[in-house]
């Protein structure tokens, strides 16, 4: 049934394999490791980085999650029918990232079903994660609620928009509560901001949209086995609307590292570091060659890998970045703390990675994700 | 991830059935109460916040300063020490140390109970094979070897080495009587050679006292101090940093300090003024301190009297021929022309690399901010020439009046204790008082012409003398709390004696000399365990206190005093007597407390009962003062009755002349011996003067291996606690570092952090460096704690075992090892 | 309602860490693991270098951002005024430990500064992350006071278990007083040279309230609005508190 519309699917099967395989691999490793040592086979620590790789991989997602719905939103809130064709793939895909996000948190929490009453009973109003959680859960709900009705072809109704509608808002505000988490935070300089939540709600729409790019040009062997709406999408008001957000998106980078760089405040000597590191300067390197690719609407798809990495490593320089210059100096204390994440939280990134592929390749095989509304 | 565990608890059930032998093992020591304790509990119980809870006194072990503490034991289980707050030096307050106890009793690596070797090949790399054995085994052992030795006329080769000594049960009654009686001058060979003999040398020459000397801190107002790390190290260390507090917190005015030292480290940064001193040259600088004294007529004249014509004729580079009338003091200008003269500012600085204006200001600030305390430790005595740099530091406390004098320092007065329970007189027999070892030297050649005629102890020579044969080889040693095949000088060569010889370790701990051993008969550890210790000089009036087990021993050991007396009381002869009438240690502690009926201390301690209630006796104030000149004693109600010149040399100036000498009477006594070992000049070797240290070694840079603040004796390197806060001030939390200068860092090529080689002529260590201006550029300074080859598994292999290239020099006069003059060079590894 | 504090003198600390070791004994603290810890700088040069050391316990914040941060108020304010962690709702986030400007929050699974592990060698179940046998008596979860669990954060609690029994409307706790000993935190109670001090800061007539007074106590980074309850002095006289530390001390 889905060969129909798509190609021989070949590229899903592979994903899906690589999926599984990715999901086999990471969790044997990763659960071997905890169930022996427990979070101290993580690199972080007390005087070091206490958020380390698994909380990036959840910002990574999180907020890649927020992106994809905001993709969705633009035909099934904003009323663009050309956006029709992705949308389903989209709210699919912002429920499945949001998974692989929550994953990677739950491997890295002390206590992750303690978390599910101890939050709701003891709920802690001035907390940003508190309202994070709450938003990111409520929006889950939302989500599969409106997953379900498109599914069932219900795109129009009422409830159905006002489903879509309040789904958006709560992506949005989760996002930007993840973003507070971080922003609100005076004491680190380099996290601290009251823009930080625009920058992590622009930023997520860059991913989102690199993931719905991806998984589209995937989805199809070739831009030429795309449905006609789908190759209009693709060949001109994505790309463009992506390009113009990656670009918006690199000059706030730009200024946010230029910022850093110029200010003497206390903390973010770490900017020094970060620039100093080859990494900084290939995310730059793949979110400009992706802008450009972009522009020239070409090779899409290694474009949006490019965004990918690019931000992966974004996420990584900014919540890691944010704990390298230690509170105090001192004789114990290094100037910059040495942070690499260990082989367990790498596979936890893995583990995000493939769920959320996974979750992709298994919609897409089971559960019509190029569906669109008849009218 | 507490969840994933929860999800197979079969896999939990199996760890925690592994963990049942810890506690299982540790269930044994509950709910050990010594006699005399049960009467105390409700008192001291009292305010503790949980009922369960017990108190009792003991006496912390981990420097020598014995602060009186409170254990508290809960359920059989010891979980907090505090200071003592009844306890004088301790006051209820705790150095870091203090609260270390606790890792101690519950090491994972104590010895469980006593054992023999099985395996007859020793080396590092030997497993000693042990196995159990019963106590009665192996005391039967240790008496089967002495008294064979004894058969054949050969006592002398057994000896008994001890460290950290504590009082009349382990040392005093016990251990010293056993060399009369049984017949070995080998049996208490102690540690002070490698300790701090360099100080008690330096007194004994200038005042007459071979002691440590007592300090009155709390009423000086100026403190100077040379190579004694008051806030890191130095003893009593509880008790100093309550005084630190005091002097520079509370107390009006505020007492000024000077502190002196090789590198940059707590003392002097919280000092006023801080004197970074190249090392080995601390004398060259108190002679100039003394110098700008006399030049600028600053001596206190009460005490050291002054020239006939009241004028003052010191002047810098000029002999003094007019009479000047000394008072308390002998041989000053003699000492002038000899010496001082030629000792100005100017030229100590070339020696020192102190600029000649601070040792101006301080030797000004120092005479004129009276009372007034030069004090002086092993920073400046470990050098060849430091029983001169100790008599140079020490006159200055002469010339400026501070000898027994309110904020001055003296002496220590010793308990009330009662006799022993036997006189160890009564129980020699003829092979005692005229066999062969009458006349045999002691193996460490100490008191003789071809060793050391001064020394009080050598045994950092004894490996030395061993292995020449020279005067003879021993058969068995014993070792009582001391490891000098780590902590010895040129450390490695205690292997080669301790694998030729039967060796007895009673540490509880798998030390390297266990490591070594043949027999292990393991002490208790100190909070198991009852004991006596008599203050180490405090502040001069008598203090005892005691040590009484919070809970039985945990395992299988004994008391090192009990295992002493059961040795002794199978030895052949009258000697198994004396140790019969022993008994036992807590019979000692009762005996001692006798004395206390007629005596009882200041805070009503005057039985046995209470001594272990209080657990401490002490009875103020120090009898002796001196006042502007005149000396006065106690009479009860105030220092008011006048001492003659004749009281005071027999009480306190000890010397030939009864007063300070400057020309030493006592290096005079043994002048020819002094003059042909040293090569001193006839005309000054007993005066404190100037001699270049013979530094060891080649390198360019001076090796300095101080002691930390967390050094809790012999056992810190095992303390994974106390390894993670063991060097503050360069960050050294996994293992120590050498602090090395950034010019040295910068000629040899490494970087902080870096890992180095440092090299002397006896061999290399490794370490990692750290970087940093704490150091003098021509210095390298590395703290000895770790680099054990055993000792336990935090231990072994950690860090750098600095005195492994540490050459064994000694100075010829006190005997003192000079642990902190070598010179190595530095590369990167 | 005492509201508890501590003064700090730094003229008087030696920097010998006796707090942080009495700390690490009272509450069964793992190596490196400091509730309570000593900050030691070089700065300078041969032959005149400065050594310098500041030692930081947990400042039990008037406004905790520790607090606020934690989703599931598993960090609390009592009413006496002390930070405490609940460990029965700690989920292990690690938020506090982002938020706390003064790093003195401590998560249990972590690699071992020194190996062997000692967690290894003195091994828990369930209940316990480790369980050494010189652990105290005092366990009390709701409190953050004892061996803390698996999976959660654990911090200072100025010894509740112990000036929580304090009788009510005492001043100060003060070690010298043999009525008081045994409620006083591990840290003062053992401060050789008497530089901490630990009392009722709402109680104007206490000796912290004195001391404060008298010397001009600051408190650590005051501009982050944390408002801590530790407070520093030293030296004292006028000048000792004149550089102005923050823009307002006052709650807007």
């Amino acid at each position: 049934m889905a060969t129909q519309t798509q190609g021989s699917g070949g590229a899903v099967s592979a994903v899906l394999m690589a999926g599984l395989a990715g999901l086999v691999v990471s969790l044997g490793i990763a659960f071997f490791n905890l169930l022996s040592g427990g979070h101290s086979a993580f690199n972080t620590g007390s005087d070091g980085v206490s958020w380390g790789l698994p909380v990036v991989n959840y910002v990574f997602f999180a907020l890649t999650s927020t992106g994809l719905t905001l993709v969705a939103s633009v035909a099934m809130t904003f009323g663009n029918k050309a956006w029709y064709p992705i949308a389903k793939r989209c709210v699919w895909l912002s429920l499945v990232t949001l998974v692989a996000g929550f994953a990677s948190l739950a491997l890295e929490l002390g206590h992750p079903f303690r978390m599910l009453w101890a939050i709701p009973l003891n709920a802690q109003l001035v907390s940003p994660l508190n309202w994070m959680g709450i938003f990111y859960a409520v929006f889950l709900v939302l989500g599969i609620l409106k997953f379900l009705r498109i599914h069932n072809g219900d795109w129009n109704s009422s409830t159905s928009k006002q489903i879509g509608l309040a789904a958006l808002v709560t992506e949005l505000l989760a996002g930007g509560m993840l973003g507070m988490a971080f922003g609100a935070m005076a004491m680190r300089p380099m996290w601290y901001g009251n823009l930080v939540p625009l920058y992590f709600i622009l930023t997520a729409a860059c991913t989102g949209a690199a993931f719905a790019v991806l998984v589209t040009c995937l989805s199809y062997d070739s831009e030429e086995t795309m449905p006609a709406q789908v190759r209009t999408l693709m060949r001109g008001p994505l790309p463009t609307a992506f390009a113009g957000l990656l670009g918006i998106t690199i000059l706030v980078i730009g200024y946010r590292t230029v910022i850093g760089l110029w200010s003497n405040a206390d903390g973010l000597q770490v900017w020094d570091a970060i620039v100093a590191s080859p990494w900084y300067w290939i995310e730059a390197a793949l979110l400009i060659g992706a802008f450009f690719l972009l522009l020239q609407r070409k090779a899409l798809a290694l474009a949006s890998v490019m965004v990918i990495g690019g931000f992966f490593i974004d996420r990584y320089d900014f919540v890691i970045g944010g704990q390298l210059a230690p509170l105090f100096k001192g004789s114990w204390v290094p100037d910059l703390i040495a942070y690499t994440p260990s082989t367990t939280e790498w596979m936890l990134t893995l583990l995000a990675f493939s769920i959320a592929f996974l979750g992709w390749a298994l919609g897409e095989k089971l559960l019509k994700l190029d569906a669109a509304p008849q009218d | 991830m507490e969840i994933l565990k929860k999800l197979i608890s079969r896999r939990r059930f199996l760890q925690v059935s592994g963990a049942g032998t810890a506690a299982g093992a540790a269930a044994v020591g509950s709910g050990g109460l010594g006699i005399g304790q049960l009467s105390t509990l409700k008192e001291a119980t009292a305010a503790t916040v949980d009922s369960n809870t017990v108190v009792n006194k003991s006496i912390c072990a981990q420097c020598p300063a014995r602060c009186g503490i409170d254990v508290y034991t809960t359920n059989g289980k010891v979980h907090a020490i505090y200071g003592n707050a009844g306890h004088p030096i301790a006051n209820g307050k705790g150095c870091p140390k203090m609260h270390l106890g606790t890792y101690i009793l519950y090491d994972p690596d104590r010895f469980k109970g006593p054992m023999k070797r099985t395996n007859p090949k020793k080396g590092r790399d030997e497993d000693p094979k042990f196995v159990p054995i019963s106590w009665d085994e192996a005391l039967q052992t240790v008496a089967d070897r002495m008294n064979a030795l004894r058969d054949k006329g050969e006592s002398h080769r057994f000896g008994l080495f001890f460290g950290r000594g504590w009082g009349a049960t382990d040392v005093g009654m016990t251990l010293v009587p056993m060399a009369a009686l049984y017949g070995s001058p080998n049996i208490g060979i102690g540690h002070s050679s490698m300790c701090s003999d360099g100080s008690v040398l330096a007194k004994q020459c200038t005042d007459g006292n071979a002691s440590y000397s007592s300090y009155d801190y709390r009423n000086a107002n100026y403190l100077l101090m040379f190579g004694a790390n008051f806030l890191e190290s130095f003893r009593p260390y509880n008790n100093n940093l309550q005084v630190w507090g005091y002097i520079r917190g509370e107390k009006a005015p505020t007492t000024r300090v000077t502190a002196v030292d090789v590198h940059m480290n707590q003392t002097l940064s919280a000092s006023d003024r801080a004197l970074i001193i190249k090392p080995g040259t601390d004398g060259a600088l108190a002679l100039a301190i003394a110098h700008v004294i006399l030049t600028e007529g600053l001596w206190d004249r009460n005490f050291v009297g002054n020239f006939t014509d009241g004028q003052n004729h010191f002047k810098a580079g000029e002999a003094v021929e007019a009479p000047f009338d000394e008072k308390w003091t002998m041989g000053l200008t003699e000492w002038w022309n000899v010496e001082l003269k030629d000792r100005t500012p100017k030229w100590a600085e070339g020696v020192t690399t102190i600029p000649a204006d601070l040792i101006v200001k301080t030797a000004r600030e120092f005479a004129t901010t009276r009372p007034a305390i030069a004090l002086f430790e092993r920073g400046a005595h470990n050098h060849s020439n430091g029983v001169l740099n100790g008599m140079a530091i020490h006159s200055l406390n002469a010339l400026v009046g501070s000898l027994f004098a309110e904020g001055g320092l003296a002496y220590q007065m010793g308990p009330a204790y009662g006799p022993a329970p036997a006189n160890p007189d009564d129980h020699l027999d003829d092979y005692a008082k005229n066999g062969p070892h009458k006349t045999m030297p002691r193996i460490d050649l100490k008191g003789h012409e071809d060793g050391y005629m001064f020394a009080k102890n050598m045994l950092q020579e004894v490996p030395k003398n061993h292995l020449a044969g020279k005067p003879y080889k021993m058969d068995t040693v014993m070792f009582y709390m001391t490891n000098p095949i780590f902590s010895s000088p040129d450390a490695t060569a205690w292997e080669k004696m301790l694998a030729e010889v039967f060796v007895i370790d009673t540490s509880p701990f798998p030390g390297e000399t266990a490591m070594m051993a043949d027999l292990i008969l393991p002490d208790s550890t100190y909070l198991e365990r009852w004991q006596d210790a008599p203050t180490y000089p405090f502040q001069g009036w008598p203090l005892a206190q005691i040590r009484t087990p919070a809970i039985k021993p945990l395992y299988d050991t004994q008391t090192f005093g009990n295992t002493l007396i059961e040795i002794g009381k199978r030895l052949k002869g009258p000697a198994s007597e004396y140790y019969a009438k022993l008994e036992n240690v807590e019979n000692i502690l009762r005996h001692l407390a006798k004395g206390f009926e007629a005596t009882p201390g200041d805070n009503g301690v005057n039985s046995f009962e209470s001594w272990v209630e209080k657990g401490v006796w002490y009875k103020k104030p120090y009898h002796w003062r001196q006042v502007r000149g005149e000396f006065f004693e106690w009479d009860g109600q105030g220092w008011n009755k006048p001492m003659s010149a004749e009281d005071v040399k027999k009480k306190l100036l000890k010397t030939d002349s009864g007063k300070f000498e400057f020309k030493s009477s006592y290096l005079d006594h043994k002048r020819d011996w002094v003059i042909a070992k040293t090569g001193r000049d006839p005309a000054k070797f007993n005066f404190p003067h100037w001699e270049e240290p013979k530094y060891t070694g080649s390198g360019d840079l001076h090796f300095v291996t101080p002691k930390n603040a967390m050094h809790a004796e012999g056992r810190s390197a095992n303390i994974p606690n106390a390894i993670a806060l063991m060097q503050p001030t360069a960050g050294g939390r996994r293992q120590v570092y050498a602090e090395v200068h950034p010019s040295v860092a910068k000629a040899k090529g490494f970087k902080d952090g870096d890992r180095i080689r440092i090299k002397s002529t006896l061999g290399e260590v490794m370490a990692i460096a750290r970087v940093t201006e704490l150091t003098r550029p021509d210095t390298i300074v590395l703290p000895f704690e770790h680099g054990h080859w055993a000792h336990g598994r935090w231990a072994k292999e950690r860090g750098s075992h600095v005195d492994s290239i540490i050459d064994n020099q000694s100075d010829r006069i006190s005997g003192m090892a000079n642990y902190y003059t070598g010179k190595v060079s530095v590369e990167k590894a | 309602m005492a509201k508890w504090g501590m003064v700090i003198d730094l003229e008087k600390c030696t920097g010998c860490q006796a707090c942080s070791t009495a700390c690490q004994m009272e509450n069964n603290r793992l190596p490196g693991e400091n509730y309570q810890d000593v900050l030691y700088y070089t700065e300078g040069r041969q032959p005149t270098p400065t050594l310098k050391w500041f030692p930081r316990p947990c400042m039990h914040c008037e406004e905790p951002s520790c607090m606020h941060v934690c989703p599931t108020k598993a960090t609390y304010k009592t009413e006496d005024g002390v930070v405490l962690i609940d460990w029965d709702k700690c989920i292990g986030c690690k938020y506090c430990m982002i938020a706390c400007p003064y790093g003195v929050r401590f998560y249990t699974d972590e690699k071992p500064l020194i190996e062997p592990n000692i967690k290894q060698v003195f091994k828990g179940d369930g209940d316990l992350s480790w369980n050494p046998p010189y652990k105290g008596p005092q366990q009390d979860p709701k409190h953050g006071v004892g061996i803390q669990p698996n999976g959660v954060v654990s911090k200072c609690n100025f010894c509740y278990h112990k000036i929580s029994k304090a009788p009510k409307g005492t001043p100060d706790l003060d070690e010298s007083n043999p009525e008081l000993v045994e409620y006083v935190p591990a840290c003062v109670r053992t401060c050789a040279p008497k530089a901490r001090y630990f009392g009722d800061l709402d109680n104007p007539n206490s000796q912290v309230s004195r001391l404060i007074s008298d010397k001009q106590g600051t408190r650590l980074l005051d501009h982050t609005g944390n408002k801590p309850q530790v407070y520093y002095v030293s030296g004292g006289g006028a000048a000792s508190g004149a550089v102005p530390g923050t823009r307002s001390n006052k709650k807007a």
